[in-house]
């Protein structure tokens, strides 16, 4: 359909998703036991907010977001918190599945606060890998003028369905959650992009677009098939690619006016807010050759992810590894005990046949044909030499950190080069160095934090102070002059532009922590969140200060 | 750590993509049977004898550096380079070159040319063409005297072993090249009338034409499987018709025509076999095209106003030397960049 415009480079791996894309989507058998990791999404992990022992039902709140970039959890099964350590909090079952859920809302009747609140305290982030907190997303529009909204269901990696059935199955709520992010980030337009290899879930989208277009007023919906080549799905190849727009480098979408999410999260956004249901389970897709039932599961949470793949017919003998993701960018997991998390979108229990080893690397002989599906246009074989040579400066030059990491250079090296690790590794290097460098700055920023926060508490102490005097003086027959208080001039002019000024400086904080955290979401963000809790002390200090400010004139007046 | 299961997913499933770096080398063998074939049967047994030595110098010289060097041999060995190096030159002397010619250009190729700069992937010159040069200019007479088609030489391959050169070959202009006998064919004789007395043997200007077809046959075979990609040899042969045109246009009498240039000598060869030896081209596509495009323009310059009939080595060894600065220059713009990344140091990105 839209071939107008085109990312460069790309490649066409074998697909694989009929293993997975044929069985039905079901759910899977509620586990015993769930254990639910602190940290599912970017930015600093949650708060545990249970004891051992307490009882919980599906949807409560066990861990709280701790900082701007953070989500709260909430218990993906009902039954009694066995243990909360520093990563982990577990529950087990009472087999009850009993819910608690939020009251539901009527998105187009409801005030975009109460949306943004809904969505913070569902739990939701993206689910499309990044986990990012959408709430934070779609606060957006404080910094940018959005104007579409890109449904970004390509799903251009090999063997994983999970976005193709949530659409097969629930198209039109997928559509709906995307009208609430829409009206809440002013987009006029949906644009759902699509690989051709989908056509049951292309089928169920142009039944459902009429449908859901005649209740939204003004916003438009298009839905745009895409020919299938991988990674069309990056967020920046896909909206080249529909809307031939170019993503500064280290930009965001929403700086050409784009908001990119995933079809799961936005189901996950009209369950929260039609249905008042936390992130509690999401689909999974569950795939390879070492398991018998292959397909696609609503999976609770924290269920182990050795046991989902046992219900599943896993063949032990045969396997050899288990892939978290997609075979192009996914990572194989060390251990099966871990669980099953708000990131977890594929899951493939692999033969030994079916990924052999990579063979031995050999000397790269400079055929460019990494260059030639580079998406981003990079020079990958260049890369390489000044990531072996570790040359900084020159991977910096030659714009390392544009790289997607979507390993179509190493798919296509003939030598067998694990170019991907290498730049993986350079990055990595390079931000190590960037943290020793801002070393001293983190130092400043924790002094300024620490001198805020005992501003703060003095500016309490006077506050108590105040009112323990006020109370004597009302107490008393009031015969005092307070003529302490009437010398000191109240500048109640200064200390409201210096509330002002606090205000505004945890606006600026959080503006650049969320842009940070989006741009780079390897980034350590504890230094921009340390900065933002100073800003949000002096506001406190402030705030004190202007009431106590307030306060003093009036007790004048009143005496 | 994606790469382990792409390379992994390509190789249970391989169907389009690039096969690993040793099959590319033994493709590139593959698709020099034709031109060697054809060679030999218009030029003699001495054709497969120079390219079996050449091959066997070429292993045996790599694994006696890679010793030296105290790298592994064996796995080094089978990527098959240091073969296709002795493939390429020995398809480039005049057939039954004395042994020790094949020797001389195989120590330059493959000891000097590749493994004293670090071996495959390292050199930024092309070993069989390093190797050709140099015995171009130090043998000129062993290396411009082809024995005339048709005679299958029993005795040349006698010399071969003997290391001299078949008296048969010195005796007159019957072992010239066609691009030789026309470069030498003196200023004051019009083309047409160097065509009019026929100056080479019969069948000496059909045979090259054919053996140009079969290096195409070749080529077209790497096209059509995907080892080399079309830029370079493309962008080389434009440039050659393009050029040869312009000189035959401005002066028919003086100038050969197009065709003579593209279908005699190494041109077609070249393009297809020496050109696109990724390693010491350029590797963008913009660069490859430039890249091409200067070895065609160097070689017709060379031949029409130069010192030597034909002139791919040169022309190449030329670009080689150029590719450093066309990888600087030929670099794409990033998505989501203003610009491409200039190479200019102390630039900030």
């Amino acid at each position: 359909m839209s071939n107008a415009f085109d990312f460069p480079g790309g490649i066409y791996p074998p697909e694989r998703k009929q293993r997975s894309n044929q069985a039905a989507l079901i759910e899977a058998p509620l586990p015993n036991r769930v254990t639910l990791p602190l940290q599912q999404h970017s930015g600093q992990a949650a708060t545990p907010c249970v004891m051992p022992g307490d009882a919980v039902k599906v949807g409560s709140v066990i861990a709280k977001r701790e900082g701007m970039i953070s989500s709260d959890l909430h218990a993906s099964i009902s039954g009694t918190v066995s243990d909360v350590s520093a990563t982990h909090i577990t529950i087990e079952s009472d087999g009850q599945d009993a819910w608690q859920r939020l009251p539901p809302l009527d998105w187009q009747r409801t005030e975009p606060y109460a949306l943004f609140e809904r969505l913070n305290e569902s739990g939701i982030v993206g689910l499309g890998g990044a986990g990012f907190p959408t709430h934070i997303k779609a606060r957006v529009i404080e910094r940018h003028a959005i104007h579409t909204l890109v449904i970004n269901a390509a799903e251009c990696e090999p063997y994983i369905t999970a976005d193709d059935l949530t659409l097969r199955h629930y198209a039109g709520e997928v559509l709906e959650g995307a009208q609430i992010i829409a009206k809440l980030c002013g987009a006029q337009h949906i644009v759902i992009g699509i690989e051709d290899n989908k056509p049951e879930a292309i089928e169920a989208l142009k039944h459902a677009l009429p449908l859901v277009l005649s209740t939204s007023q003004p916003i438009t919906a298009e839905l745009k098939t895409i020919p299938t080549r991988y990674p069309s799905g990056g967020e920046r190849q896909l909206i080249k690619k529909l809307l031939n727009l170019d993503v500064p480098s280290g930009g965001l979408p929403a700086d050409v006016g784009v908001l990119c999410h995933n079809p799961g999260t936005l189901l996950a956004v009209l369950q929260a807010v039609r249905d008042g249901q936390p992130l509690v389970a999401r689909i999974v897709t569950l795939t390879g050759d070492a398991i018998a039932q292959p397909g696609n599961r609503w999976v609770r949470l924290g269920t182990s992810i050795k046991e989902l793949l046992e219900t599943a017919g896993l063949n032990h003998s045969e396997l050899k590894q288990v892939i978290q993701g997609g075979p192009m960018m996914g990572t194989p997991l060390p251990t099966l005990d871990t669980p099953v998390t708000k990131l977890t979108n594929c899951l493939i229990a692999a033969t030994l046949e079916e990924f052999p080893p990579a063979p031995a690397e050999s000397p790269c002989i400079r055929c460019g044909e990494c260059e030639s599906v580079c998406p981003v246009a990079l020079l990958p074989q260049q890369l390489h030499w000044y990531a072996r040579a570790e040359d900084n400066a020159k991977l910096e030059r030659y714009h390392l950190f544009d790289c997607i990491e979507c390993g179509a250079c190493s798919y296509v090296c003939p030598s067998h080069i694990p170019l991907v690790v290498d730049y993986r590794e350079a990055k990595r290097r390079i931000r190590l160095q960037r943290i020793e460098t801002a070393k001293a700055e983190h130092a400043k920023h924790r002094f300024e934090f620490r001198q805020a926060r005992l501003a703060r508490e003095e500016a309490e102490k006077q506050a108590r102070k105040e009112a323990r005097k006020s109370q004597q003086r009302r107490t008393s027959t009031n015969s005092t002059t307070s003529s302490a208080a009437s010398s000191e001039k109240v500048d109640l002019r200064g200390l409201r532009i210096a509330h002002a000024a606090a205000k505004a400086s945890v606006k600026k904080a959080e503006k650049t922590l969320a842009r940070v955290a989006q741009e780079d979401p390897k980034q350590p963000l504890d230094d921009l969140e340390m900065q933002l809790a100073t800003a949000q002390e002096n506001l406190k200090a402030a705030e004190l200060q202007l009431a106590q400010a307030r306060e003093q004139p009036s007790s004048e007046e009143s005496s | 750590m994606s790469m382990m299961h792409a390379s992994s997913v390509k190789d249970a499933a391989t169907a389009n993509d690039v096969p690993p770096t040793a099959s590319l080398m033994r493709w590139v063998i593959v698709a020099t049977l034709p031109g060697i074939a054809t060679m030999s049967y218009f030029f003699g047994l001495g054709v497969i004898s120079n390219v079996v030595l050449a091959a066997a110098f070429g292993v045996a010289l790599e694994a006696a550096v890679l010793r030296l060097r105290k790298r592994p041999i064996r796995v080094t060995l089978n990527d098959s380079s240091a073969l296709l190096t002795g493939v390429l030159l020995g398809a480039s002397l005049p057939p039954a070159s004395p042994w020790w010619l094949i020797g001389v250009g195989m120590v330059a190729a493959i000891v000097v040319a590749k493994q004293l700069y670090g071996g495959l992937g390292h050199n930024p010159f092309n070993p069989a063409m390093v190797g050709y040069a140099l015995l171009l200019v130090s043998f000129p007479t062993y290396m411009t005297l082809w024995a005339p088609p048709q005679e299958l030489l029993p005795s040349g391959l006698w010399a071969q072993i003997t290391g001299t050169l078949p008296t048969a070959q010195l005796d007159s202009l019957s072992g010239a090249t066609p691009l030789d006998a026309f470069k030498h064919k003196g200023d004051a004789v019009l083309a047409s009338e160097f065509w009019a007395t026929n100056p080479l043997p019969n069948g000496t200007l059909s045979a090259w034409r054919w053996v140009a077809l079969a290096w195409l046959a070749g080529g077209v075979l790497l096209l059509a499987k995907r080892i080399i990609s079309w830029h370079i040899p493309v962008a080389m042969l434009g440039s050659v018709l393009l050029l040869a045109t312009l000189f035959y246009l401005g002066d028919p009498s003086h100038f050969a025509s197009p065709l003579f240039h593209l279908l005699t000598g190494a041109t077609l060869f070249g393009a297809f076999f020496i050109a696109t030896d990724p390693v010491s081209a350029a590797t963008s596509r913009r660069g490859k095209l430039l890249y091409g495009a200067g070895i065609g323009a160097l070689i017709i310059i060379i031949r029409t106003v130069g010192g030597y009939p034909d002139a791919v080595a040169f022309a190449v060894l030329l670009m080689n030397l150029c590719v450093p600065l066309l990888d600087l220059y030929s670099v794409p713009r990033p998505t989501g960049q203003q610009r491409a990344p200039s190479g200019k140091p102390g630039e900030q990105p």
